[in-house]
Formats: structure tokens, C-alpha cells, sequence
């Protein structure tokens, strides 16, 4: 197995992707319409996680600003659906996407300059700046009410699919969260090869050896704007497919907190690493579920403030212990168990 | 002179003053952490915060103002000097970026914290000085006893921070340890604990500063979150390295939020700190007020 992984590397990832995208869709024909909102939610914030774990893990850079990122995906699309009907869904993850990496440019240009604490507190100020932004400029946004958009309309062939009295019902909760799932895969398999490719050996240079990066050609403004770039793009598509499955779009959604809450996922699953990210938007599909049993196990009151502020507390926690204790998230602390069991 | 000090240009110089000083504080706060550890402390406004929590709660129960304020301040120094101890030594000589995450969990446990231990608190934290602005005729001038008395109070703490490491053994000692740690244990510094200190000193000023922003409003545990990030750019700009920077830089971006509040627009806002940070930098990215270090190879 691992023979044939190391002898066609290209050809193995595409087949990795497909093998994964198809065993997520049959698991959505399986699971309950409630497992599979949860399933794609969970794809949306991977695809958005994935983007940070490559601007952190790959190229260094520490950003807090990729939720701003992601409400700039999700109000275009909602714009965009609502001026344009009945255009593919396609052109709106394709405009997010362009106009997130857009954004991620200009603030790029001053960013990538600083270092460290400077930039993440750079991104900072801007992840403060988007909810007053949005509740301000009420002629794009609709204001604190949101936006709201048209759920998409399940093609014939998908809904045929089904049987039962309740095909349809089932049919129309199924097929964003497939749409979720191909447009995560696409996003998954590009960035594989990105990690493999000139530009991604050209980064991780950048990241541990500046110099040694600027003695083999590399120029590190333009590393460093292009990985800002590319996980800003990947955090507006991530943002254009939660509008899309949600129908709705709020200001108070893309706040500092989500900010965080995707900083520690990533950092849960395993920084720079692609299943690590899955693992980071599995974690966030089944938070509730965590929090419950955590809620469950200590006996706290769900209803008390302690249980409504549990989720903060659990996360930070979680966090703390695993960048103090396993700085490499549960990817590496999977490996490190595996070399274990070898010895 | 009334109806000078009353005009809109004072009015708004005078207000950008007011929290141009206090973002000053919480500047200065962060860059006496950066100068001993070399961390940017993301929790600072949280840990303020929770210290004002601690202490200012107990005006409601009928103890004196400046107790409260003491208590407060000494709750805020232990808690900065445990941080330093359990979270932020082990990560001494790890990427830059394991403390700026660990104290980014720290600041979301922190205010999931303080919201579920503080919850039924609705009324103001009243201020011990008068909070209604003077009058020149029927003008109003934008300047209250409180605000004078922020003022001197963040004059005398600054004053009394730069002769701590300036005319003190012990501020010679904290400069000592940072510039070179080896070194100075090798004279006999007790580095450890002074790294300690730094953190108590610099945790002890932010909630100093999170009491003053907090007296006058209801006590909430995102009440530093605004500030902090315009102290954060202050310190930025200015260097991180200088506290004069950060003073400096502090005091002005209270007065460009201000003007550009009143005179721009308030949509543009929000973003007045990153423009203020992008301006900044552009000129030197190494901030305003750092000597130029020449990196060897």
C-alpha cells in the first residue's frame, strides 16, 4: 500500500479523494437528515480549517482573521443568489472563492510584512472589524437582520433516488449536504497537491529558513502573500457553502469567536496536515455532542450559566492541553500510538 | 477660551485624550511582557478583567471603591504571576506561535469563566469622581473630574513604571534578564522569578486599566475586548520593544479614532485601527519607535 502511494503519488491522492468523497455520500444515503446536516456543516468548516492549517502549518503565519474571510464568501453568495436566481450554484462558490482570496490580498499586502504576534494581531483587528462592518453597511448586508436566500432546488435525477412517502422531504435535506461533500473534496484534493507541489516544499523553506529560502530563489513577500491569499479564498468558499446550507447569512455568525473556535479545531486535529482538518470539522459537527457528555459526566446543570458557557470553557481548555501537551493534535499523537504498537 | 474648549476640535481632542490614555496603559502593560518573555499576551484584557471582576464586584456589597481597586490590582498581579509559572514557562524556546494559541484558549476559558460566574450583575460600577462634563456657558466641554483623574493616574503609573527600570536594582535586573538571560544568571540574576514579576507588574497595570474602562458602565466580561485591540496595534506600532512608543502611539490612536469617528464615517469605524496599523507599519514595519536590528547570517 504504502509502496504504491510512494511510486504514484498523484494518481494515489486523486484515488485517496475519490474513495473518501464516495464513502461520505453513501454514508449520507445512510445516515439520519439530522447526522447529515451535521456531516456537511462539519465538510464546510474542514474545507475553512484547511486553509488556516495551511497558512499556519505550511507557511508560519498565524492569522485570527479567516471568520472575516468566510463572512465575505457568505455575503456574496447570498448577494449573488438573490440578484441571480437561477444561475448554477457553481459561479457562487466560484465568485466567494475569488473574492475571498481577493480580500485576502489587500490585507496581504500590509500583513505578510509582519512577523508573528504583529500579524495575528493584524487579522485580529480586522476579525473585531467585521461584525460592526457588517451591521453598518445595511444597503449589501440587510443590517443585523441578515440576508436570506432561496434553499437550492434538488435536480430531478437526485430526487428520483428516492422512494417512500417521505422521498422528497428526505431528497431536498440530502442534496446540499452532497453538494457540501464534492465541493470539500475538490477543495481537499487541490490543496494534497498543493502540499506537494514546488510551491509547498517552496513554503515550508520559507517557514523554518528565511535565509536559506532566499538564497534558493524564493521571494518570501510573494510566498508569504500567496499562502495569505490562498487561505483566505479557501475560508470565503468555506463561508459561500455555509450560506448555502443554512439559506441565511447573520453578521454576528462570523465573529472572533468563530475565529478561535477555528484556530482550535485545526489545532485539535493536527496543524498541516489534511486529516487533520477533517478530524477539526468532525470535532465541529459533534461539539454539542462533546459538550453534553462532558455536561453529563460533571454532573453540571445544561440550563445553569456554567452549562451555557461550557462550550467556551471546554474548547479553551482543549486547546491549552493539547498545544502544551500534544502540540501535534491528534494526527500526531495517532502516529506517535502507531510507532508505539510497532515497537 | 469657553467656547474654544468647546468646540468640536477640542471636543473631539479632548475625548480621544480620554481613551487615548488608557489605551496608552494597556500598551505599556503588553509591552512589559514582550520585553521580559518575548510573548504577546492575546488574555491580557480577559485577565483584567477577571481580576476587576474579583475585586470591583464587592462595591455591590458595600465595600469602599479604593478597596475594591487594591484588590483587584493584587488579584491581577497573582494571576499574571501564575499564568506566567503554569502556562506560558514550559513554552519557553517553542515556536512563536504555541503561546500566542495557548493564550488565545486562555482568553476564550477566561471569558466563558467570568460569564458564568458573574452573571446576575446589571448595574453600573459607579465612579468615585464625578462623571458629568464641565460647562463654559452653556457648552459643554468634554472633560469630567473621572477623566482628570485618569489622566494623573496613567501619568503617575507610566512615571512610576519607568523609574522601576530605570533607577531600580530590580528594573536594572529585568532589563538585564531580557537583553540576556545566560548572562545573567551567570552574575547571579534570579532570571525565573523575574520573568514572573514582569508578568504580576504587567497584569497588576492592565487591570488597573480594565477598572477605569469599567468604571461607569456594567461590568461585562467583553468590556476590554475593543480596547484591547487598539492597545495591541498602539504597542504594534510603537514597537512592542519601547514604551515610550507605546505610549506615544496609545495616546494617538485615541485621538485618530476620535477624528475619524466625527469627521469620516462612522461605518469606517471599526476599521480605524487596522488603517492606523497598516499606515504604521508601512512606514516601519519594524514599528516607529525600535532601534534598527541588523540580522546576521
Amino acid at each position: 500500500m504504502s509502496s504504491l502511494r510512494q511510486r504514484f503519488p498523484s494518481a494515489w491522492r486523486l484515488v485517496a479523494t475519490l474513495l473518501l468523497l464516495v464513502l461520505a455520500v453513501a454514508l449520507s444515503f445512510v445516515l439520519s437528515p439530522l447526522d447529515d446536516s451535521k456531516l456537511a456543516g462539519g465538510a464546510a468548516i474542514s474545507i475553512v480549517i484547511l486553509g488556516l492549517s495551511w497558512l499556519i502549518g505550511w507557511s508560519g503565519q498565524v492569522s485570527l482573521g479567516n471568520a472575516g474571510f468566510m463572512a465575505i464568501g457568505a455575503y456574496v453568495t447570498a448577494i449573488w443568489a438573490n440578484h441571480h436566481a437561477t444561475s448554477p450554484i457553481v459561479w457562487s462558490l466560484v465568485l466567494s472563492t475569488v473574492i475571498g482570496g481577493l480580500s485576502g490580498l489587500v490585507l496581504a499586502l500590509p500583513a505578510t510584512r509582519l512577523r508573528g504576534p504583529y500579524l495575528a494581531g493584524m487579522t485580529l483587528a480586522f476579525s473585531f472589524a467585521v461584525t460592526p462592518l457588517a451591521l453598518n453597511w445595511r444597503g449589501f448586508t440587510g443590517g443585523s437582520g441578515g440576508l436570506f436566500i432561496n434553499f437550492l432546488s434538488t435536480p430531478a435525477w437526485f430526487g428520483g433516488l428516492f422512494s417512500g412517502p417521505d422521498a422528497l422531504i428526505r431528497a431536498n435535506a440530502q442534496w446540499p449536504a452532497d453538494v457540501t461533500l464534492v465541493v470539500a473534496a475538490v477543495a481537499f484534493y487541490f490543496m494534497a497537491n498543493l502540499f506537494h507541489s514546488r510551491v509547498g516544499r517552496a513554503m515550508r523553506l520559507v517557514r523554518d529558513n528565511e535565509v536559506a529560502a532566499e538564497l534558493s530563489g524564493v521571494n518570501l513577500q510573494r510566498a508569504r502573500t500567496l499562502a495569505f491569499v490562498i487561505s483566505a479564498a479557501y475560508a470565503g468558499l468555506g463561508g459561500s457553502v455555509m450560506t448555502l446550507l443554512s439559506g441565511s447569512v447573520t453578521p454576528q455568525t462570523y465573529g472572533l469567536t468563530l475565529s478561535i473556535l477555528l484556530l482550535t479545531l485545526m489545532v485539535l486535529g493536527g496543524i498541516g496536515t489534511l486529516s487533520g482538518a477533517i478530524l477539526g470539522g468532525l470535532i465541529y459537527s459533534y461539539s454539542d455532542n462533546l459538550v453534553s457528555l462532558v455536561n453529563k459526566v460533571s454532573g453540571i446543570n445544561p440550563t445553569s450559566t456554567l452549562g451555557a458557557n461550557l462550550k467556551g470553557i471546554v474548547f479553551g481548555v482543549l486547546l491549552i492541553l493539547t498545544m502544551m501537551l500534544a502540540p501535534r493534535g491528534l494526527v500526531g499523537a495517532g502516529a506517535w500510538l502507531r510507532r508505539a504498537a510497532r515497537r | 477660551m469657553g467656547s474654544f474648549l468647546a468646540s468640536r476640535l477640542m471636543t473631539d481632542i479632548f475625548g480621544g485624550l480620554a481613551t487615548g490614555t488608557v489605551i496608552a496603559l494597556i500598551a505599556l502593560s503588553l509591552v512589559i511582557i514582550w520585553q521580559s518573555t518575548h510573548v504577546l499576551n492575546f488574555a491580557q484584557g480577559a485577565m483584567g478583567m477577571f481580576a476587576t471582576f474579583v475585586g470591583m464586584n464587592l462595591v455591590f456589597h458595600g465595600l469602599n471603591y479604593w478597596w475594591c481597586l487594591a484588590l483587584s490590582v493584587v488579584t491581577g498581579m497573582a494571576l499574571g504571576a501564575l499564568t506566567e509559572r503554569v502556562l506560558i514557562r514550559p513554552l519557553y524556546g517553542k515556536p512563536e506561535i504555541n503561546p500566542i494559541v495557548v493564550m488565545i484558549g486562555f482568553l476564550g476559558v477566561l471569558e466563558a469563566i467570568i460569564a458564568s460566574i458573574w452573571t446576575t450583575n446589571i448595574s453600573m460600577l459607579p465612579s468615585p469622581f464625578s462623571e458629568i462634563y464641565y460647562e463654559a456657558g452653556r457648552r459643554t466641554i468634554l472633560v469630567s473630574p473621572f477623566v482628570i483623574y485618569e489622566v494623573i493616574v496613567v501619568a503617575l503609573v507610566l512615571s512610576g513604571i519607568a523609574l522601576l527600570f530605570r533607577r531600580t536594582n530590580l528594573g536594572l535586573q529585568m532589563r538585564a534578564a531580557a537583553l540576556s538571560p545566560e548572562v545573567s544568571r551567570l552574575l547571579g540574576v534570579r532570571v525565573g522569578r523575574l520573568l514572573t514579576f514582569g508578568w504580576a507588574l504587567s497584569t497588576g497595570v492592565g487591570t488597573l486599566a480594565a477598572v477605569i474602562v469599567s468604571t461607569g458602565q456594567v461590568l461585562a466580561p467583553t468590556n476590554m475586548d475593543g480596547i484591547f485591540v487598539s492597545a495591541f496595534i498602539a504597542a504594534a506600532v510603537g514597537g512592542l520593544e519601547s514604551p515610550t512608543g507605546a505610549i506615544i502611539a496609545g495616546v494617538s490612536i485615541g485621538l485618530v479614532e476620535q477624528f475619524i469617528l466625527d469627521f469620516w464615517s462612522t461605518s469606517v469605524a471599526p476599521l480605524s485601527g487596522v488603517i492606523v496599523l497598516v499606515i504604521g507599519l508601512a512606514i516601519r514595519p519594524q514599528g516607529l519607535f525600535t532601534r534598527q536590528v541588523s540580522r546576521r547570517v
